[in-house]
């Protein structure tokens, strides 16, 4: 009945807490989308059309069967013979044919806007090597009489692609760990900020801890002799249930949300079973470590500054903000003291790797080692708050 | 009802202990007046009593079941909660079920006049209403014994009453309660005993009415000092006076010697700074005993 009565208040309490809510929901709902548009372009399945000017000065057969061939390699680009100062350009030099089967050979000039992304860049580089490649092998063929007469352009260019390109199995050894590198916009954004938002929940709980103790009712709580596991569970009850809310609505917000504002929708890939695991898990570790920043601050402001900062700092180096995959090596080590790492390593296993239990239980299994670590230095911490809290009279 | 035996407290760290021999039996139907200066120990002695900390040495013993109500200076309650939630937490909190719970939850919510303010969230109500509100979850418990610290501070001068008058049914009822508060004449209005602490121990523990006296008496003070020429006045009338640092206290005089003191003050260049005919008040008697220590 008294846990009961408890939760009943912290749950009311939270729910009228306009700033708390807004850091729960609206904060992770806000950072999904703009980091899932904001990253759109760099992180996604298919790369975006590029607009480019080739400039051909000879308009002949080889320049056209360059054009053809760099056409094939960037199909959904548009590449056009001229065009403003601001468009990436490839110009073919003023002898081109001539020069096509020297040795060093002098390729096309390539020029980019600033605002001309790298990754853009290197895939451009990388279509223009290989249309190079393919249109210096058909002069090649031509020249030694291996290219057969009467073939249209289109068909010297199919023949010329079967003898340069081959065929190459991908295959996915791993559903678990860092999969931050094939994931979408998407994929990373949602449960990247579902987990900063979870892991929010410490601080509308330290928060609330301090003000219990301030106010005097934890001194009337004393007084009626409260169990300790009342107190504390009555603390993380309410926040363990805030955090599942969190989780079912911020990955719907990625599932039916974010196709209403033009981006991809979120894929719940891999076993339900799984998701629940790792949501119970997430929470389980959030509102243990509440319990530990509860006992450990000392009024509502330190509660706010170490809650904030702690939470920011395991994003910060968890690949939650950055990626890790454009992390350098030594960072990608750092992160893997980060929880928010591990419940996100976990949660790409299933939105990317499409996994089961089994490659979400070694994420779920730290964080749980987690929860339990935190937990138990919090109830000793907090028993001695507890113990601290004294009959106060202020004149 | 309640027995204490050499209690004696030390902080942690503290040199001089904050409790020190305190022996003291409180029986039901009793209101102790707890007054002291600061660092006295009052706080300490009410944290043993509510079990917030435990004796060094000596005991409590109670002869009736551990029953505690408790209104400390704090706002003890929840600011986002209404009146009725916050009532109804704590009445969870101690236990009350069924009919006791209406009971109860009726005659603190009437006592304090709270009817109105049931639906309205806490840290809308007013200070005054807020001590109230405060009061009221104290008074929600059924107890044997009440403890009041500060329980008035800044609420007008209806709202006290009322919580006053409280009280005062409380130890109507048959309960014991512990008052202290810096409003002296609050004390003096609700105690019927006053128990004094210096420096962790007791320095006088007094039934109210023997402590104030009977016998009405003329207090008559100067802001610097007496006249000259009064205590020729007062052997001139044959009067007996217990004399203060800036003026005397005349225990009884009749019609024509309080003529004659009226006439010598009007002749007077200065005036009195107090000329006050009945019991003296409990604060002065305090500022006496205490020294004016603070």
């Amino acid at each position: 009945m008294r846990l009961r009565a408890l939760v009943r208040k912290e749950t009311l309490l939270l729910l009228r807490d306009p700033h708390a809510l807004a850091v729960l929901f609206l904060m992770p709902t806000l950072f999904l989308v703009i980091m899932a548009g904001a990253m759109s372009s760099y992180l996604q399945d298919r790369p975006p059309p590029l607009q480019l000017v080739l400039e051909a000065p000879q308009h002949s057969e080889s320049s056209r069967f360059f054009h053809a061939a760099l056409q094939a390699q960037l199909p959904d680009s548009q590449l056009r013979e001229d065009g403003p100062i601001q468009m990436a350009r490839v110009s073919l030099p003023a002898d081109f044919d001539q020069r096509l089967l020297d040795t060093p050979h002098q390729g096309p000039t390539l020029s980019f806007p600033a605002q001309f992304d790298r990754l853009s860049r290197q895939r451009l580089h990388a279509a223009v090597t290989i249309a190079l490649a393919q249109t210096r092998l058909r002069a090649y063929l031509q020249d030694s009489g291996a290219l057969e007469e009467g073939l249209t352009p289109a068909e010297q260019l199919e023949l010329i692609q079967q003898r340069t390109e081959s065929q190459i199995d991908e295959r996915e050894r791993l559903a678990s760990g860092d999969l931050s590198a094939q994931a979408n916009a998407t994929q990373m954004s949602v449960p990247a900020w579902l987990i900063f938002g979870m892991f929010f929940v410490v601080l509308p709980m330290a928060g609330s801890f301090q003000r219990e103790q301030q106010s005097g009712a934890l001194l009337r709580f004393r007084c009626l002799g409260l169990g300790l596991g009342t107190l504390a569970a009555s603390k993380m009850l309410p926040y363990l249930a805030i955090n599942l809310v969190q989780f079912v609505v911020l990955l719907s917000i990625g599932v039916y949300g974010l196709p209403l504002v033009g981006l991809p929708a979120l894929a719940l890939n891999g076993s339900l079973p799984a998701y629940a695991l790792l949501a119970a898990s997430i929470a389980l570790a959030t509102s243990s470590l509440g319990l530990l920043l509860a006992a450990l601050a000392r009024s509502s402001e330190q509660a706010l500054l170490l809650g904030g900062g702690i939470n920011i700092i395991l994003a910060a180096i968890g690949g939650i903000m950055v990626p890790k995959s454009v992390m350098p090596e030594a960072m990608r080590q750092l992160a893997e003291v980060s929880p928010m790492s591990w419940a996100l390593d976990a949660f790409l296993s299933l939105l990317v790797g499409h996994g089961s239990l089994n490659e979400v239980a070694p994420g779920c299994a730290r964080l749980l080692l987690f929860a339990a670590v935190a937990g138990i230095s919090g109830l000793f911490l907090f028993h001695k708050r507890v113990q601290q809290t004294q009959w106060t009279t202020h004149y | 009802m309640l027995e204490l035996s050499h209690l004696a407290y030390r902080y942690p760290g503290a040199t001089q202990p904050a409790l020190n021999g305190i022996d003291l039996q409180l029986q039901a139907g009793q209101c102790l007046g707890l007054l002291g200066s600061n660092g006295a120990g009052k706080t300490t002695l009410l944290s043993l009593l509510s079990g917030v900390l435990q004796p060094l040495d000596g005991q409590i013993v109670w002869h009736v079941e551990r029953r505690l109500g408790l209104v400390p200076q704090q706002l003890a309650f929840y600011a986002g909660l209404k009146v009725k939630e916050n009532l109804a937490l704590f009445a969870d909190l101690y236990g009350l079920r069924g009919a006791e719970r209406r009971h109860c939850m009726e005659r603190c919510i009437a006592t304090t006049a709270l009817q109105d303010k049931l639906e309205r969230r806490a840290e809308r109500l007013s200070g005054g209403e807020q001590r109230r509100l405060n009061f009221a979850i104290g008074l929600l418990q059924p107890a044997e014994l009440y403890l009041f610290d500060e329980a008035t501070v800044g609420v007008d001068a209806a709202s006290r009453q009322l919580l006053l008058d409280a009280v005062q049914q409380l130890v109507a009822e048959g309960k014991a309660v512990i008052y202290t508060s810096h409003y002296l004449d609050e004390v003096e209005q609700v105690a019927d005993r006053i128990l004094l602490l210096h420096e962790g121990r007791v320095q006088l523990d007094i039934d109210k009415h023997q402590l104030l006296g009977e016998q009405p008496g003329l207090f008559l003070e100067w802001p610097e000092q007496a006249p000259d020429a009064l205590p020729a006045l007062l052997a001139e009338l044959g009067l007996n006076a217990e004399h203060t640092p800036n003026g005397v206290r005349i225990a009884t005089l009749d019609v024509e010697q309080l003529l004659a003191i009226t006439r010598f003050i009007a002749a007077q260049p200065q005036t009195p700074s107090l000329l006050r005919f009945g019991r003296p008040s409990l604060e002065q008697l305090y500022l006496r005993l205490n020294g004016g220590r603070l």
